[in-house]
């Protein structure tokens, strides 16, 4: 069987596997773009309020650091639940209220929304290790949801960050029926600053 | 010994046979004619020829990078993917043209350029939140682009990743990260497959450093011990190493070699850093899986001892037990005192390791031995405190035990020879 199948590698040109390597990666890379282009095509727009972030924090490079009034929440019915510990999974109910949309509630698996709410779904990077076993959630959360940084052009991140501090930034994310997110649109005092192209 | 080197020696040893008159003209060439030709090696043509492409595509990058903001999202995109499209045409034409060396370069260039694509892409595309994610697909596609061009660059990249991949995983986990040793598996898979010494050395450093991951694993998760997880797994390297050595198959054979030789580094290395309590484990909880670990490795090498009719791995089965019985933190000290069967231990099995470096005359695994006897009794005189002359009893004990027992070997294997 492995004489047979040298014996068919070998009869094969040797390009033939370099053009077949590079494929492969090119293709996972197309599959990234890919993945990030359906969800700003196909998701649903929520607007979502951003919090200021620890001034002490400087820009990192390109990206601005974005945290939500989702970010931290209470974990509710997941108190005291078994977690996975940090990076856990979980889903975020959002419902409108007002010009953004907030958390109503936090699961660990996808449950069904009614009209007007979204499902969104974040990793429980704090607030998953709690009890003896360190693996129970606590009562609050800190969740990411992939959409905390935005990378802007040199040196137009300060004034973000200090708009964002004033609680004038808010981003337009949005949501797959997945639950993943991406940041379709930075706003500036309710004005459309950044809007992601479709490609 | 490398190809070049046991060439010279071998026609070195025609030409004197030769010239004695004790190998015929016609036996000499036919011994010559049995061997095949040497594989070429790196050329000073090639050398300069991979600097000056080195240099072409660090001016390629700097120009790129000096105008990336000012290019279109898309054509940005177009040109990731057209240096990883260039680099294995590269790769594919310096392969056609039998330049193997320069080929396989491509292919790793090709693998560092496709990581360098993910990580602009998701800067493009603002995707920041899973990095170790990011860190999987460049090791995946590296490890892919390796078995398919037969590049020990791409490799080396692919295990460089994951290594990376996994240390990420275990830091936002907090916990301990298997899916790197099926990684690493399919890593051993084409080394064994290659059976190259540069795929084996490869496989063997990425085993010690999934060794150490899985230590600090232990340690974020609070699972266990992490000094006798990173020692068996080190004692699995050397058991499972030797085991493979008595398999047939040339390829087999040599990758046993190398796993047990660098586990030996390992092991010596690992176990003075127990002694130093470099890891001071947060619980000493000893985990199934660990356990099991360490048992397939001291079965292993028994194992191998009972197929090769031979003592050396014995010696280093020896070795391990005693290494995982001190990592194990199992022997009770009484409060106040110096574990000193503990120090005890762990110099017998460093002696261990070195006898049976010996009886199996493979020189890395008694230096290793020797390197684990000196790094033990450097631990020894670091972890002592209080009184210093108690430290001076213990190692002239050790040393006269040791004395002793040299004697008492060299009275027996006389008697042997007569």
């Amino acid at each position: 069987m492995i004489g047979v199948l040298r014996t068919l590698l070998s009869s094969i040109p040797r390009p033939i596997f370099f053009a077949l390597a590079a494929l492969i990666q090119v293709v996972l890379v197309g599959l990234m773009v890919y993945d990030r282009v359906r969800v700003l095509r196909e998701g649903s727009e929520v607007t979502l309020q951003t919090r200021p972030v620890d001034p002490r924090d400087l820009l990192r490079g390109d990206y601005v650091v974005l945290t939500y009034d989702i970010t931290n929440l209470p974990a509710g019915d997941l108190k005291d639940t078994p977690s996975q510990g940090r990076g856990t999974p979980v889903f975020v109910k959002l419902a409108r209220k007002g010009d953004f949309y907030e958390a109503v509630s936090v699961h660990a698996a996808p449950v069904p929304v009614a009209d007007g709410e979204v499902l969104i779904r974040g990793r429980a990077t704090g607030g998953a290790n709690c009890g003896s076993t360190h693996r129970l959630f606590c009562e609050r959360l800190h969740v990411n949801y992939g959409i905390e940084r935005y990378f802007v052009p040199q040196d137009e991140g300060k004034a973000i960050e200090r708009s964002r501090n004033e609680g004038q930034v808010s981003v337009v994310a949005s949501v797959a029926p997945s639950g993943r997110a991406a940041i379709k649109r930075l706003l500036l005092g309710g004005k459309p600053v950044y809007d992601e192209p479709k490609f | 010994m490398s190809e070049r080197a046991y060439r010279e020696r071998l026609e070195a040893d025609l030409t004197r046979w030769q010239a004695e008159g004790l190998l015929p003209p016609k036996s000499a060439d036919a011994i010559r004619a049995t061997l095949r030709p040497v594989p070429e090696g790196i050329t000073i043509a090639t050398v300069v020829g991979i600097v000056g492409g080195l240099l072409i595509a660090a001016a390629f990058l700097a120009f790129i990078a000096a105008n990336w903001t000012a290019i279109a999202r898309p054509l940005r995109f177009a040109i990731l993917l057209a240096g990883i499209v260039g680099a294995y045409g590269a790769g594919a034409l310096f392969d056609r043209a039998e330049r193997t060396h320069l080929a396989d370069l491509s292919a790793g260039v090709g693998s560092i350029i496709f990581g360098a694509a993910i990580a602009l892409v998701g800067q493009m595309y603002h995707l920041g939140d899973d990095f170790a994610g990011g860190l999987l697909l460049w090791a995946s596609g590296a490890l892919a682009a390796a078995a398919l061009t037969g590049s020990h660059s791409a490799l080396a990249v692919a295990l460089a990743a994951g290594c990376a991949w996994s240390g990420m995983r275990i830091d936002e986990t907090a916990n301990v990260h298997p899916p790197f040793a099926i990684f690493s598996l399919i890593g051993a898979m084409l080394a064994l497959a290659w059976n190259t010494a540069a795929s084996r050395h490869l496989i063997a450093v990425a085993a010690l450093a999934g060794a150490v991951l899985a230590g600090f694993g232990m340690v974020q998760g609070r699972i266990g011990s992490p000094n006798f997880t990173v020692v068996a797994i080190v004692s699995l390297m050397v058991g499972a190493g030797l085991l493979l050595t008595t398999r047939r198959g040339v390829a087999v054979r040599a990758f046993g070699l190398t796993l047990s030789t660098y586990g030996a580094f390992g092991l010596a290395i690992g176990l003075a850093g127990v002694i130093a309590e470099i890891l001071r484990p947060v619980t000493p909880n000893l985990p199934y899986l660990s356990l099991g670990i360490a048992a397939v490795a001291i079965i292993s090498a028994f194992a191998a001892a009972v197929a090769a009719q031979r003592a050396g791995p014995v010696l280093a089965a020896l070795s391990i037990t005693g290494a995982l019985v001190v990592a194990s933190g199992l022997i009770p000290t009484a409060a106040g005192e110096e574990p000193w069967l503990s120090y005890a231990l762990a110099l017998s099995a460093m002696l261990c390791l070195v006898v049976s470096g010996m009886l199996d005359d493979v020189r890395p695994r008694i230096v290793a031995g020797w390197l684990g006897l000196a790094a033990t009794i450097a631990a020894v005189t670091w972890a002592v405190q209080g009184s210093l002359l108690r430290r001076a009893v213990f190692l002239a004990v050790a040393g006269l035990v040791a004395v002793a027992l040299a004697s008492l070997l060299g009275r027996m294997i006389g008697r042997g020879r007569r």
